[in-house]
């Protein structure tokens, strides 16, 4: 038999009974890469397929909801504060990433169920698709992101700019931890999926999306410092409103809890997977 | 098939005294409202499905597994390719195994064929290269000719079952389990499929069949398992097992 696929020699041995460890998971979870990109870009083709404007859209979404605010914000609710269509257009991209990838990812393993029931890959690969699908989606909107601030006539700061690549893959983190965790308990409380729906809008007003974090009240900043999105989003809206380098210490502090989200939902996520393809 | 070589990795499959039970819920409705209400579990009953099946298949074997609907038949092979787990017992696979179990999955129908063969493929774990690499052969063995290149919503359902089939079997697997797939397509297809199989075997893969369609087991297997009551019930040479197991269906 050709040997040629270098890959699965550690692999090749798979006992029951014996606990699988993270590094085998891991190991495996590459593996399967290929299936990742696969459904990534089917899900990014897939999603404007049939429309007359196709991939267009993936820009004009973004580009028609920042005209609807500009014009809200500029004529019947006015903020206060300058250029407020930018103030939240650049807060709004990366919050739309991450509620799109908790929600979507608590229906990644429902939604792909007779698959799950029927074959048999690492279960990772679904939630992992899902937030990277909504990752690339939002990668695709920051051009526009880029467009809208150098025509709005702020002067971008180069050094700023740099750490927009650890926010990102911060953000990441913490969405794709949330992933696990609402993927795996939706398949056995279906319940979670609706409660999710909830719980994100709640999340974001409790994030200065729609304002900011100066003007909460002394007495309640614990609560917005607790949660993981106030830093991510303040650091986007210091690099691309203010232009000007995120602060260090807010940013250190959404790693953290962002991986300790990734730890709690991985561990979740191996418990329960387990017993995917019964319960569905 | 001579690949005997005599240390322990001469099996494939090793399955030591597994047990697997499935739960049926009576109200899987109302779970929110019995957990948070009563902070009970459901209620559900046991369904006793394999009671402590041990075998063992060589390397480059094929074996069969016949038995009444609902048996367990499907159920062992799920254990077998780790789409859910014993509750008891161990199950020993060595090299990448392959599941014939549904085939196209993860197909797009507005994609074309070639397309879908990159998903479809990348869903039994092939990276991109090794699916370069198959790509001829799987469209050759399709004989799709041309319809490679046009969305797979234009098929016919055999047509569909051909691509699938084609891209399972040329993952190069160690072991493959096959349920109940090989009355897909018509009949040159089929012959063609039986041929694959034996042409598979014969480089030296595991083969698992479970089937109603005796003729098929007995033509590519040398050994047979009859499964009832959660048991093996006989074991044998093909032939001999499925006449005493259509004996006793008839009874
Ligand atoms: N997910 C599940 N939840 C509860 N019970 C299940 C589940 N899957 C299978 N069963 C039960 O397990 C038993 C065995 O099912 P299985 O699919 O293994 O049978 P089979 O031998 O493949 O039958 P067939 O010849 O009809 O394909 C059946 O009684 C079935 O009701
Ligand atoms: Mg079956």
């Amino acid at each position: 038999m050709q040997k040629t696929d270098s890959r699965n020699e550690a692999l090749s041995v798979r006992k029951t009974g014996q606990k699988e460890s993270f590094l085998q998971t891991v190991r495996e979870i590459y593996s399967y890469r290929q299936m990742i990109v696969a459904f990534v870009r089917r899900e990014l083709r897939g999603r404007y397929k049939g429309s007359f404007l196709g991939f267009l859209w993936t820009f004009l979404n973004p580009l028609l909801q920042l005209c609807v605010y500009s014009i809200v914000f500029s004529t019947i609710l006015k903020s206060g504060i300058e250029k407020y269509y930018l103030f939240l257009f650049v807060a709004l991209i990366p919050w739309i990433f991450f509620s799109s990838s908790v929600l979507g990812g608590a229906a990644s393993i429902i939604a792909q169920k007779d698959m799950v029931k029927k074959i048999y890959f690492p279960r990772e690969v679904l939630p992992i698709s899902t937030v990277t699908t909504n990752f690339v989606n939002m990668l695709l909107c920051f051009i526009v992101v880029f467009a809208v601030v150098i025509l709005s006539g702020i002067k971008l700061n180069f050094l700023a700019l740099l750490c927009l690549i650890p926010v990102w893959i911060v953000e990441y983190i913490l969405a794709l931890g949330m992933a696990f965790l609402t993927s795996a308990v939706t398949v056995y409380f279906r319940d979670m999926e609706h409660i999710l729906g909830i719980v994100m809008m709640a999340w974001q007003y409790l994030t200065p999306v729609l304002y900011s974090y100066d003007i909460i009240p002394p007495q309640y900043r614990l609560i917005f410092d607790l949660n993981p999105m106030t830093p991510i989003i303040s650091a986007y809206r210091d690099i691309l409103y203010e232009s000007k380098v995120p602060d260090l210490k807010s940013l250190i502090s959404a790693t953290v809890m962002g991986l300790v989200v990734l730890v709690i939902g991985w561990i979740t996520f191996s418990k329960l997977k387990r017993r995917f393809a019964e319960e569905l | 098939m001579e690949v005997r070589n005599c240390d322990e990795n001469e099996y494939s499959i090793e399955v030591e005294d597994v047990y697997k039970h499935y739960r049926i819920y009576k109200d899987k409705g109302s779970q929110l409202k019995e957990k948070l209400l009563f902070w009970s579990r459901n209620k559900y009953t046991e369904n006793n499905v394999l009671k402590g099946i041990s075998l063992k298949v060589k390397k480059g074997e094929a074996v069969g597994f016949v038995g009444h609907n609902g048996c367990g038949k499907s159920t062992l092979l799920k254990l077998l390719s780790r789409i859910s787990y014993p509750d008891k017992g161990i199950i020993t696979t060595r090299g990448r195994i392959s599941g014939l179990i549904e085939l196209g999955a993860g197909f797009h129908p507005d994609m074309t064929g070639r397309e879908n063969i990159y998903t479809n493929a990348s869903i039994y774990g092939l990276c991109k290269k090794e699916i370069d690499r198959r790509l001829d052969r799987i469209i050759e063995f399709s004989g799709l000719g041309e319809f490679i290149d046009a969305p797979v919503r234009t098929y016919s359902s055999g047509m569909y079952m051909r691509l699938g089939f084609s891209v399972a079997i040329n993952v190069d697997a160690d072991i493959l389990l096959i349920d109940e797939i090989l009355a897909v397509g018509d009949g040159e297809f089929q012959a063609k499929c039986l041929n694959a199989l034996k042409e598979i075997k014969s480089r030296g893969t595991t083969i698992v069949i479970v089937s109603h369609s005796l003729n098929q087991i007995e033509e590519i297997c040398e050994r047979s398992y009859w499964i009832q009551n959660g048991e093996i019930c006989m074991e044998g040479e093909p032939r001999e097992v499925h006449k005493a197991y259509l004996e006793a269906t008839v009874h």
